[in-house]
C-alpha cells in the first residue's frame, strides 16, 4: 500500500478520500452499505390519475397525453384504443368527466383532454390501415348477440373482438350508431366521422350489424331466441322514446318529441317545425334540439325549463354556444297548455312560472305559480323531458321503473347469467362514454363467464389528489380552448361542425400541461436530486427507475421532489424478505474504536479497493512519471 | 452487579431520545449509590441524518476501572429508539449469550420483529421488550418540537440537535416510555427511583406498565 511517505498504522488504514472509490465507481456503494441509515424506503408506486378514474372507459389519459407530448401519436392512439374504440366520436361528443376531475383545475385550468383525444382519434381515422388489426387474436368460435348498435353495443363488440369473440349486433334503425346517429346532431358529430369509426370496427372482422331488426318486436327474435342461438347476450338498447308532455292540448300537431326530432333529422328526414320553436326541458337534449331547430327553421328557439338559470343540466360549453347561436331561455317556467289553430296545429303555448320539485320517489313534479300564465306564439313544441324504452318484451323480473335491472356486474336476473346489460337502458339517461364503459366491462365479464372464470369487482383505485403533487414544478399555463366555427356561420347549417380540432401544436401544448398525477413520466427528477447516487435507471422511462437499497440512506429528497407523487415512502419494516435486510456488523465509524471493527466482507472490500487504487497509480506513474496516466 | 446499556438511534432526528435514555439510567443509578458512567457521544457520526448513533451508560456496584473504553464491550441492555435498527446492525455484538435485554420502540407485533433476528443474535437474547413509546409519549396535547409522534414527519425533519444546548428537560417524549419499559423489564433499578430523574414521569410510568416481553430463547 502506498501512503506517500507517511506511516499510517495498520488500524488506521481506513477508507479516506483518494483511496476510497466514490459511490459512483465500482463497489463504491458496497463499501459503505449505508442502506441501514434508512427507515423509510422510497418506492415507485403509480397511482390512478383522477382523469383516468373519472373516465367510465378507464382511458389511460396520462399515458396518451405523454405520448402526444413526445410526438408519438400512433402510440397515443393505440393507448386510447385499449379502452375506447372510437376516440374520434368521444373526442367530439363526450361530456369529458376527465376534464371535470382534472387536478389541473385546482392549479389553473383543466387540460383540454377531449380536444387531444379528438386529435388522436382523427389521426387514427386517417391511417390507411387499422394498426390493431394485425394484433387481434383469431376468432374462437363463440358469438355474442348484442342488441343495439349505439356506443354501448359497438364498444362491447369491439372489446369482444379483441378477446377473440365474434358478435352480431341487432339494430332497429336503418343505419347503425344508435343515439350517436339518431340523438346527436351532425354539427356535434359529423355523419362521416361516425361512419368511418363504425367502418373501422367492421373492418376488424367478426362483427356483423343487422340493421332494421327490432329485437322483441312481433316477428323478430326475443330474449329466449337470443339466449338459445348465441353464447351470451349484451343488451344496449338505449332509451330513444321521448316522454310525452303532460299538458292540456299536448296532442296537437306540432308537439314533437325532441328525441324523435333529432332522430329524424339525423336520418335525413327532418320534421316540419316552422320558424319559431319552444323546447321544453332543461338538459342537453333540449339544448341540442333547440340548436338544431334554429338551423332547420332559420328562426328562433326558446328553451322552457323548470330549472332555474343556474340549475340547467346543459354542459357549460354547450350552454355558452347555444346562447351565442341565439337560443332563448325561459327558466323556472312550464308549459301548462298548448294552443292550436283551427286545424289542430300548434299555434302557441301558455307558459306559467314554475319551479322544479320532486316527490318522495324522486319523480319530477312541477310546482306552478297560479296567476302567472302568459301566452307565447310558436310553430312547434319540442319535448325534451326525458326518455324511456319499450321493455315489455323482457321478463318482468328484469325490469324496474322503465329500466333494466342488473346485478353489480351488469347481469340481468334471468337465465343462466349470460345476459348482460349496459348504457342508458340500465342507468337512465347518461353519457356516451358511460355506455362505452359499460360495453367494455360487459365484454370483459362475458369473456370471464364464457371461460368459466369468477366475476370480480374492479380493485379499489388509489386516486391521486392535487394536494399530493409537488406543484412547485408546474408553471401556470393557460388552457388552449378548442376553436369554434363563428356563430353566424354555424347557425345556418346542420352539418357545419361547431367545435373544431386542435392543430398539432395546440394538442402538444395541451398535453404538455399534464401533471401526470401519481404516475411516473420519466422526468428524471429523482435521478438528478438524489444526493447519494442511489437512483438507478437504464432508460428514461416509467418502470426503469429503481433504488439502490443497499446504499440509499432514506433521506427522502427524491420523494419530496417527485413532481407527480408516484414516489412514496414506505416504512422499511414493511419489507421483510431476506434481501431487504442490510445489516452491518456495527455502526459506520470513521475511527476504528475497540468495538467498531468492520465486518470481514466490508474490510475485504476496503483492502481490495486500496489494492486496485495502488495498482492503477503505479501503472500510470510508470508511463507518465510527471503526471496522471491515461490508463 | 454490572450492566452495560447501549442505546441505538439515528443521527440528528432521534439523537436526543437516545441521549436521554442513557443519561437518565446513569443518573438514577448514581443516585441509587452505584458506580455509573454515561457517554453521550463517541465514535459515531451524530451530524448525519439517520446515521446509526449510539449512547452508552453502565453502572456497577464495583468501581468501573476501564474508564477509557467508551464503547460498551459487552452490552447486556440494548435499546433501539427506532424499530428499523433491528434490521440494520448487529446491536448484540459482544452481548453475553442468553443475557441480552432488547427494548424496541415499535407498535408492531413482537413476533414480526423477531423474524428479523438471525440465529446468532437470537442466541444472545434473554428478553425482547416491545413498547410503543411513540404512541405512549405525549399523551398530553401538542408535543414540543422534536418530539412529534409521527415518525414520518421526523424523517423529513432537517433540523439538527448537534451542538444545541439542552433546551428541554431530560427524559421527555419517546425517551420516557422507553426508560420505563427498560427499567420495568430488567428489574434491577426501582421504577420509582428512576422516575424521579425522568422529566415526563407519567409517560415513563406508562412505558413501565404497557409493554410486551417475549423470552424467545426460554420458550424455544
Amino acid at each position: 500500500m502506498s501512503v506517500r511517505g507517511t506511516h499510517v498504522p495498520e488500524h488506521l488504514r481506513l477508507p479516506i478520500a483518494g483511496v476510497t472509490p466514490p459511490p459512483t465507481e465500482k463497489d463504491g456503494q458496497r463499501l459503505f452499505p449505508t442502506g441501514n441509515f434508512r427507515f423509510f424506503r422510497p418506492v415507485y408506486k403509480d397511482k390512478t390519475p383522477p382523469c383516468n378514474h373519472a373516465c367510465p372507459t378507464g382511458e389511460q389519459i396520462q399515458k396518451y397525453l405523454d405520448y402526444v407530448k413526445h410526438d408519438r401519436y400512433l402510440d397515443g392512439y393505440l393507448t386510447i384504443l385499449e379502452d375506447n374504440p372510437m376516440p374520434s366520436v368521444t373526442g367530439r361528443v363526450c361530456y369529458h368527466p376527465c376534464e371535470t376531475a382534472c387536478n389541473r383545475a385546482a392549479h389553473d385550468e383543466p387540460i383540454g383532454i377531449r380536444g387531444v383525444e379528438r386529435f388522436l382519434g382523427d389521426f387514427g381515422l386517417n391511417l390507411t390501415e387499422n394498426p390493431i388489426k394485425k394484433e387481434l387474436p383469431a376468432l374462437n368460435g363463440k358469438t355474442v348477440a348484442i342488441v343495439g348498435s349505439g356506443p354501448g353495443g359497438l364498444a362491447c363488440a369491439y372489446h369482444l373482438r379483441r378477446r377473440g369473440y365474434a358478435s352480431v349486433i341487432f339494430e332497429a334503425l336503418d343505419k347503425p350508431g344508435g343515439m350517436l346517429r339518431a340523438g346527436i346532431p351532425a354539427w356535434h358529430l359529423p355523419e362521416e366521422i361516425l361512419d368511418k369509426e363504425i367502418a373501422k370496427l367492421l373492418d376488424l372482422g367478426g362483427i356483423e350489424i343487422r340493421c332494421g331488426t327490432r329485437i322483441g318486436a312481433p316477428g323478430w327474435p326475443g330474449l329466449d331466441e337470443l339466449e338459445r342461438d348465441y353464447d351470451a347476450t349484451f343488451l344496449a338498447l338505449g332509451q330513444d322514446v321521448g316522454r310525452r308532455l303532460d299538458a292540456e292540448g299536448a296532442q296537437a300537431r306540432g308537439v314533437i318529441g325532441a328525441m324523435e326530432f333529432l332522430r329524424e333529422t339525423g336520418l335525413g328526414r327532418p320534421a316540419r317545425i316552422g320558424r319559431s320553436v319552444l323546447v321544453v326541458g332543461g338538459g342537453n337534449t333540449a339544448s341540442d334540439a333547440a340548436r338544431s331547430a334554429i338551423r332547420l327553421g332559420g328562426g328562433d328557439a326558446t328553451i322552457v325549463s323548470l330549472e332555474a338559470e343556474g340549475e340547467l343540466l346543459i354542459q357549460p360549453e354547450d350552454l355558452a354556444q347555444a346562447r351565442d347561436e341565439g337560443v332563448g331561455f325561459r327558466p323556472n317556467s312550464s308549459v301548462v297548455r298548448v294552443l292550436t289553430d283551427g286545424e289542430g296545429n300548434v299555434s302557441g303555448a301558455v307558459i306559467a312560472q314554475a319551479r322544479l320539485a320532486k316527490d318522495d320517489s324522486g319523480a319530477v313534479r312541477p310546482q306552478i305559480t297560479e296567476g302567472t300564465e302568459t301566452e307565447v306564439a310558436c310553430d312547434a313544441i319540442l319535448v325534451a323531458i326525458g326518455q324511456v324504452q319499450v321493455l315489455d318484451w323482457l321478463p318482468e323480473t328484469a325490469t324496474e321503473r322503465g329500466l333494466v335491472r342488473a346485478d353489480e356486474y351488469g347481469r340481468i336476473p334471468h337465465g343462466e347469467g349470460t345476459i348482460f346489460v349496459g348504457g342508458d337502458v340500465m342507468r337512465g339517461p347518461s353519457m356516451v362514454v358511460d355506455a362505452l364503459g359499460d360495453g367494455k366491462r360487459a365484454a370483459r365479464d362475458i369473456d370471464r363467464v364464457l371461460c368459466s372464470r369468477q366475476l370480480e369487482p374492479d380493485p379499489p383505485a388509489e386516486v391521486m389528489p392535487y394536494e399530493k403533487l409537488n406543484t412547485a414544478y408546474f408553471r401556470h399555463a393557460p388552457r388552449t380552448e378548442a376553436p369554434l366555427t363563428p356563430a353566424p356561420a354555424r347557425r345556418t347549417s346542420q352539418v357545419t361542425e361547431v367545435t373544431l380540432s386542435y392543430g398539432r401544436e395546440q394538442a402538444r401544448a395541451e398535453a404538455d400541461r399534464c401533471m401526470s398525477c401519481g404516475v411516473c413520466n420519466g422526468c428524471d427528477n429523482c435521478y438528478i436530486v438524489c444526493p447519494d447516487v442511489s437512483v438507478m435507471r437504464d432508460a428514461r422511462e416509467n418502470g426503469h427507475y429503481s433504488i439502490r437499497t443497499h446504499y440509499c440512506k432514506g433521506c427522502l429528497v427524491c420523494v419530496q421532489e417527485c413532481p407527480t407523487g408516484c414516489l412514496e415512502k414506505v416504512p422499511e419494516m414493511d419489507f421483510d424478505e431476506p434481501d431487504a435486510v442490510v445489516r452491518m456488523e456495527t455502526a459506520f465509524a470513521p475511527y476504528d474504536g475497540a468495538h467498531a471493527e468492520q465486518a470481514p466482507f466490508t474490510r475485504a472490500l476496503i483492502e481490495e479497493a486500496i489494492a486496485e487504487y495502488d495498482a492503477s497509480r503505479s501503472n500510470s506513474n510508470s508511463i507518465h512519471p510527471n503526471g496522471r496516466g491515461t490508463s | 452487579m454490572h450492566h452495560e446499556l447501549t442505546v441505538w438511534s439515528r443521527g440528528i432526528i432521534m439523537d436526543k431520545e437516545a441521549r436521554d435514555v442513557s443519561t437518565c439510567i446513569a443518573t438514577a443509578a448514581r443516585k441509587l449509590g452505584y458506580h455509573a458512567e454515561n457517554v453521550s457521544d463517541y465514535v459515531d457520526d451524530p451530524d448525519r441524518t439517520n446515521c446509526l448513533v449510539r449512547r452508552y451508560a453502565r453502572f456497577a456496584d464495583e468501581p468501573i476501572l476501564d474508564r477509557f473504553v467508551y464503547e460498551n464491550p459487552h452490552p447486556d441492555w440494548v435499546v433501539l429508539v427506532e424499530e428499523t435498527i433491528i434490521k440494520a446492525v448487529n446491536f448484540l455484538r459482544g452481548t453475553p449469550d442468553g443475557q441480552g435485554v432488547l427494548v424496541i420502540n415499535s407498535a408492531r407485533d413482537p413476533e414480526y420483529l423477531l423474524k428479523f433476528l438471525p440465529p446468532h443474535m437470537l442466541a444472545k437474547l434473554d428478553k425482547l421488550v416491545v413498547v410503543d413509546a411513540t404512541g405512549l409519549a405525549e399523551q398530553r396535547g401538542s408535543s414540543p418540537w422534536m418530539f412529534v409522534r409521527d415518525l414520518s414527519e421526523l424523517a423529513f425533519d432537517r433540523m439538527s440537535t448537534e451542538g444545541a444546548v439542552e433546551r428541554l428537560a431530560i427524559g421527555m417524549g419517546i425517551a420516557a416510555p422507553l426508560i420505563g419499559a427498560l427499567v420495568a423489564a430488567t428489574g434491577d433499578l426501582p421504577v420509582d427511583a428512576v422516575a424521579e430523574v425522568v422529566a415526563d414521569r407519567d409517560a415513563m410510568i406508562r412505558g413501565a406498565k404497557q409493554h410486551t416481553v417475549l423470552t424467545p430463547a426460554r420458550e424455544a
